[in-house]
């Protein structure tokens, strides 16, 4: 134990030094503490080395290398030195980052315990092990360790967490609210401030305050200034562990955003007048103080709004350098930090509007990958930032040389700034109810008044006076300190019971819907509209007005030209779109039973007669084919169930070779997709498909299966683990194509260009990218395009599209030839489809075998593949036969009044077991029906793998082209339905009917 | 404004009249009267074409189901069903009505009626032919009008997303359906249960006061 409090110790002294030799100047000259020798490990390592400077006091940071370039001299006579000290030269870094790792592990600590997290809010906890550093430290050495340093806090502290809260500011919310942000933000900052310092120096006056608080008016106004911002680093700390509802916190984060400039102001006036002595300022001062507090906030705003523009239109070019984007976020957010401060605008308004202003834009411009980067990183520093400074606030307090107590002054401090934040926001929310559409009522008064949270800021601005000027400056660091921690420890411990208990709505950190989207999105048009009729240029007018400004200027300046075309609908689909494919990872396709809806209808164009009406049939069928495939029962034949599980083994775990490096070189401004990270796609891909395989076969044959299952889960384990260093394995099942059909260099050649934006525009491995979709559109039905779309290098999906294409049971439609082609050619997916297409080919890791060009009869390209060359192994059939079985089964009193193509297919079928009764159609069966071959349709990418041409695929699986073509079809045009809940069933008997309708 | 000064037609005590019906207050009604006269140049009706006078209409993606609300007598609360060719001013200020601001002290039950009441207007604006559901072709117009801002989405995206969406309502609402039991489309319920998200009765509200002034809310 006493080891660990030294090791601590030498940390904290340690940083001290450090911290004065990175910031060097600025520091007043007491900062400059000795640091007691500590017998630290390291001590004694210096001291093997370094006889000279055994008591090695890091006096100052000036010395330290002097110390050791004496040292060094000493030995370095000698002779050579194998080993050699040097942690004059690795000091400083060093020590940071150990104190940041120090931090992290308090946090990790500290989030053990779940049900302490809950109570005690982590920004506490922080102050709290400061606290005992502090308090460990001065017991130690009874000298004061370190200070928040005022210009580390305003320099790299601040600007991570403002930029963080600034970038990821939810910017609709802020501007509804805006009104009233601005009005707490000015007004109540002013009435605060004011109120605060004359009731202060009235009580001054009055002898309530000791008159060793030496001060007169202008010193206690410039208090009140500081002490009455609220401090957005509190805010944050405490109200994002309160989950309160998001227009309160907007108005609160937001006022303690925007009250930067009205304090910097009010700062800077008082100080001025400080300087020269209340005697001396003129009545053209105090306009001066008006006229610079409109400069400091427009200008620091106008700034803000530069960078931002700045840096979007920077991110419309990075195309080419993905691996930069990020950099070019934080520096130019940064950037608009520093010069809003160089110019002694308000640095905190600036970074706000850069970060709302610019979030847009940068988002929709670079790549997945690039945004994960930012938000990780942006969240990263912040909460580095606000560990260090909740930290450091702790240690500072118990630098007892720096602060002076009054209880006078603290107390009347701590009621002042309580009763005059209630009294502000209670004043002025009585005033701007007058105007908001909707009130804030009296429980939101009393968190707004109750979360005028003070912090960091405060006790920077404090520590930054020069005590020369001001006398008291001691007692009024004291009180900062006491109403910080006040802030920090009780209110930031209270608020969340009072929440509770003022049964505060509190805010749900869902994401909305898609549904919610939509209607959002119409309701805003129709506000807008409603707005124009009743001529009132209202609210909504503006906004709709700006959003046409947007749209027709700004985002075409600021946004990449495929980006901007989308539309943000679109975007919101496609999100919602990747995380329901997430979650159907996740749970291992346990989604899809929940959703046991279809909209069958869907898979017809709206020319289609039922497509009006557009049903949408949720299934349930008791009586014959289940759909809840748990309740179904199979009883495949051993032979069926032996070639499935040799098929699963095979094609689970087998790599193809087809693969290869395409982009082999190293390179530093292309992100590369390594070997390993294709891999882990494929891996990834093989480890969904697995899972909602066997989440299927659970499904259909579950008393079965389950030992077979296991073993191929294991041995799937164990492959997993070899991959990575197990190059040459490759999957074989789903990428089918032949492999050695196409040369190498027609990858490289295809996959170049398109390839670097493709594979950064992937944000997750199945998502989509974003691909040429006209080239796919015309691109004829044949196998060698087919082969390039699959082959594409980057594909770690097989391109669906083409694999549908090619197939006709997928691609086309029914039975009618006509409608194949036309299909095929007309509904290749669009942007989004292909998308679709493309996490669902993932999802069931499609298989498409070349075939014929010209578009074929389904039902005679079924007879052509029987009779053709079985090479590949086994095939789909296992599932296939096995819901067929099941179907035929359950539904006995099914009508063996099957098309032409089920009944040759059947004959043929060596595994009779179905007795053709699997493709019933008519009446009353039709429902079973289309849930069978909706059943098919999933089972069919999944498990026909290889073998769409082996006879066992027309034997067992004998209506596929008529029906799978439907579906596929169906589905190609609602990719969405399939993933969405797999088991949606189109009309099982349509597909002659609706073929030619659907052109 | 451009509301010009007209000759009242209609008495003062026909504005109190309505003001008691329709809840708005005599001032808004003179100022939305003022309106209904510029938009159709003082006659004593209003009809389609006349809602082709605000210029900023133009832009909006499905100003045509908002204007066909207008005419919708699903909205005019008689219960009737049905639309009419041209609205006098107590239709006018009957779908208007729907956007008023609630009163500031109401209690729950209340709030819950005009909440419902509200989402009954945006329920009837999609649904366009009255059978009580928004069917997915319904829906996808919808979806279509509000994509076709951006030119260059293909119709099949907006397919996309309205057959997601349905499927997703399907999904939230409908824990559990009999066999053989058919989705038909969003019924007013299931919108209800959709939109609970939104607090529509706190949105949906448009001051009709001050027609010259912006509201202090008004942002950028």
């Amino acid at each position: 134990m006493m080891h660990l409090t030294f090791l601590l110790l030498a940390t904290v002294a340690g940083e001290a030094v450090a911290d004065l030799y990175v910031t060097e100047a600025s520091l007043p000259p007491e900062l400059a503490l000795s640091v007691p020798p500590v017998p630290t490990p390291s001590a004694h390592h210096q001291s093997e080395y370094e006889p000279s400077g055994s008591v090695r006091s890091g006096r100052s940071a000036e010395d330290s290398p002097a110390t050791t370039e004496h040292g060094e001299s000493h030995h370095g006579g000698g002779g050579y030195k194998i080993v050699q000290w040097e942690w004059s030269y690795v000091q400083t870094p060093y020590i940071i980052a150990i104190w940041l790792l120090m931090a992290s592990f308090a946090k990790i600590l500290f989030h053990f315990s779940q049900r302490f997290t809950t109570v005690v809010p982590e920004s506490c906890m922080l102050i709290l092990i400061g606290l005992a550093l502090g308090g460990v430290a001065l017991i130690t050495s009874k000298v004061p360790l370190y200070q928040l340093d005022p210009s580390l806090f305003f320099l790299f502290l601040l600007p991570t967490i403002v930029g963080d809260a600034g970038y990821f500011m939810p910017a609709r919310l802020f501007f509804d609210n805006l009104g009233a942000i601005v009005m707490y933000a000015v007004v109540g900052t002013l009435w605060n401030a004011f109120c605060t310092g004359l009731c202060l120096y009235g009580m001054k006056m009055m002898g309530v305050i000791d008159q060793k608080v030496e001060g007169g008016l202008m010193e206690f106004l410039l208090f009140g200034a500081l002490i009455s911002a609220v401090d957005p680093v509190a805010v944050l700390a405490v109200f994002e562990e309160v989950h309160i509802n998001e227009t309160l916190f907007i108005i609160v984060f937001g006022e303690s955003l925007l009250n930067d400039a009205v304090t910097v102001v009010l700062y800077k006036v008082y100080i001025s007048f400080v300087e020269v002595g209340p005697g001396n300022v003129q009545t053209g001062d105090y306009f001066k103080g008006v006229a610079s507090f409109l400069i400091v906030s427009i200008g620091g705003t106008l700034v803000g709004l530069i960078f931002a523009v700045i840096l979007a239109f920077t991110t419309r070019f990075t195309k080419k350098v993905r691996i930069i984007e990020p950099l070019f976020v934080f520096l130019l957010v940064y950037l608009a930090y520093l010069t809003a401060e160089l110019f002694s605008l308000s640095a905190i308004l600036s970074l706000t509007f850069c970060g709302i202003g610019c979030n847009k834009y940068v988002e929709a411009n670079i790549s997945q990958k690039s945004r994960t980067t930012v938000k990780y990183t942006m969240k990263t520093l912040a909460s580095i930032a606000e560990t260090i400074i909740f930290i450091f606030l702790g240690i500072s307090a118990m630098d007892k040389s720096k602060w002076a107590w009054d209880t006078g002054l603290v107390s009347c401090t701590l009621i002042f700034i309580f009763v005059f934040r209630a009294m502000g926001v209670v004043g002025q929310t009585w005033f701007l109810n007058w105007f908001r559409l909707v009130p804030l009522d009296k429980i939101d008064q009393v968190v707004m008044s109750y979360g005028g949270l003070r912090g960091a800021v405060a006790f920077a601005l404090v520590v930054l006076l020069d005590k020369k000027q001001v006398k008291a400056k001691d007692y009024f660091v004291a009180t900062t300190i006491v109403v910080v921690f006040f802030t920090f420890i009780f209110q930031g411990l209270t608020i969340k019971p009072l929440v509770r208990w003022l049964k505060v709505p509190r805010g749900s950190k869902r994401k909305p819907t898609i549904n919610e989207e939509i209607h959002e999105r119409a309701f805003d048009h129709i506000m807008a509209a409603v707005e124009d009729i009743a001529g009132l240029n209202g609210y909504h007018h503006w906004r709709d007005k700006w959003e046409q400004f947007d749209k027709n200027y700004l985002s075409k300046l600021l946004m990449r030209k495929s980006v901007y075309r989308k539309s943000e609908l679109w975007e919101a689909y496609q999100k919602i779109n990747i995380r329901d494919a997430i979650s159907v990872i996740d749970q291992g396709g346990n989604v899809l039973t929940s959703a046991r809806l279809s909209l069958p209808s869907m898979a017809s164009r709206t020319s289609f007669p039922e497509a009006t009406t557009v049903t949408n049939y949720l299934r349930e069928n008791g009586s014959g084919v289940c759909l809840d495939l748990q309740v179904m029962e199979t009883v495949p034949s051993v032979k069926v169930e032996e070639e499935t599980e040799t098929h699963h083994v095979l094609a689970g775990n087998l790599y193809k070779p087809r693969r290869r490096y395409h982009q082999s070189h190293y390179s530093r401004h292309f992100m590369v997709m390594g070997e390993q990270e294709r891999q882990d796609r494929e891996v990834f891909q093989r480890n969904m498909r697995n899972r909602l395989e066997s989440f299927k076969s659970t499904r259909y044959k579950r008393h079965k299966k389950d030992r077979s299952q296991k073993k191929r889960r294991g041995s799937d384990v164990k492959d997993r683990d070899l991959e990575p260093n197990d190059k040459p394995r490759r999957n074989v099942s789903w990428q089918d194509k032949d492999p050695v059909a196409v040369p190498i260099e027609q990858e490289d050649t295809k996959g170049e260009q398109p390839e670097v934006e493709k594979e950064e525009d992937m944000g997750i491995t199945f998502v989509a990218r974003k691909a040429p979709d006209t080239p796919l559109k015309e691109r004829p039905k044949s196998v060698p395009s087919g082969l390039e779309g699959c082959q594409s290098p980057t594909a770690a999906p097989p391109s669906p599209t083409c694999a549908e294409r090619n197939l006709p049971w997928k691609g086309g439609m029914g039975t009618l030839p006509v409608c194949v082609s036309m299909e095929a050619t007309k509904i290749i997916p669009i942007d989004l489809q292909q998308a679709w297409n493309q996490s669902i080919s993932s999802l069931e890791s499609l298989a498409s075998p070349p075939v014929p060009a010209e578009p074929q009869h389904p039902r005679v390209s079924a007879l052509s593949r029987l009779g053709g060359p079985p090479v590949r192994p086994l095939s789909a059939v296992i599932p296939s036969t096995a819901i067929l079985g099941a179907a035929g089964e359950s539904s006995s009193t099914s009508s063996p009044a099957a098309p032409p193509s089920t009944t040759t297919s059947s004959t043929t079928s060596t595994a009779a077991r179905t007795d053709s009764g699997e493709f019933r159609f008519p009446g009353a069966e039709e429902e079973d029906e289309s849930a069978l071959s909706q059943q098919q349709q999933e089972m069919q990418p999944l498990m026909s793998s290889l073998s769409s041409s082996s006879s066992s695929a027309a034997r067992a699986a004998p209506p596929p082209p008529p029906l799978l073509g439907q579906a596929a079809a169906a589905r190609r045009r609602n990719p969405c339905v399939y993933l969405r809940n797999l088991v949606t069933t189109p009309p099982g008997n349509e597909p002659y009917s609706r073929g030619p309708t659907q052109l | 404004m451009g509301a010009s000064k007209s000759l009242q037609t209609t008495s003062e005590h026909d504005f109190e009249d309505l003001a008691e019906r329709t809840g708005f207050s005599l001032e808004q009604i003179k100022n939305l009267h003022k309106r209904f006269q510029w938009l159709n140049n003082h006659q004593e009706t209003l009809r389609r074409e006349d809602f082709e006078k605000v210029s900023h209409l133009s832009f909006n993606p499905i100003r045509g189901q908002i204007i066909q609300a207008f005419f919708d007598k699903r909205n005019f609360g008689k219960g009737e069903v049905g639309e009419v060719d041209e609205i006098g001013f107590e239709q006018f200020l009957t779908v208007m009505s729907h956007f008023k601001a609630p009163n500031k002290k109401i209690t729950e039950e209340e709030t819950e009626a005009i909440r419902t009441h509200k989402l009954r207007f945006l329920f009837n604006m999609h649904d366009t032919d009255n059978d009580g559901t928004i069917t997915l072709d319904e829906y996808r117009h919808l979806v279509e009008k509000l994509l076709s801002t951006c030119e260059t989405l293909e119709e099949d995206t907006a397919k996309a997303i309205a057959d997601a969406a349905m499927l997703e309502v399907a999904k939230i609402t409908v824990v559990h359906m009999e066999p053989h039991e058919v989705y038909e489309g969003i019924t007013f319920e299931q919108f209800q249960q959709i939109l609970k998200g939104i607090e529509i009765e706190r949105k949906m509200n448009i001051r009709f006061l001050q027609m010259d002034t912006t509201p202090m809310r008004c942002g950028k």
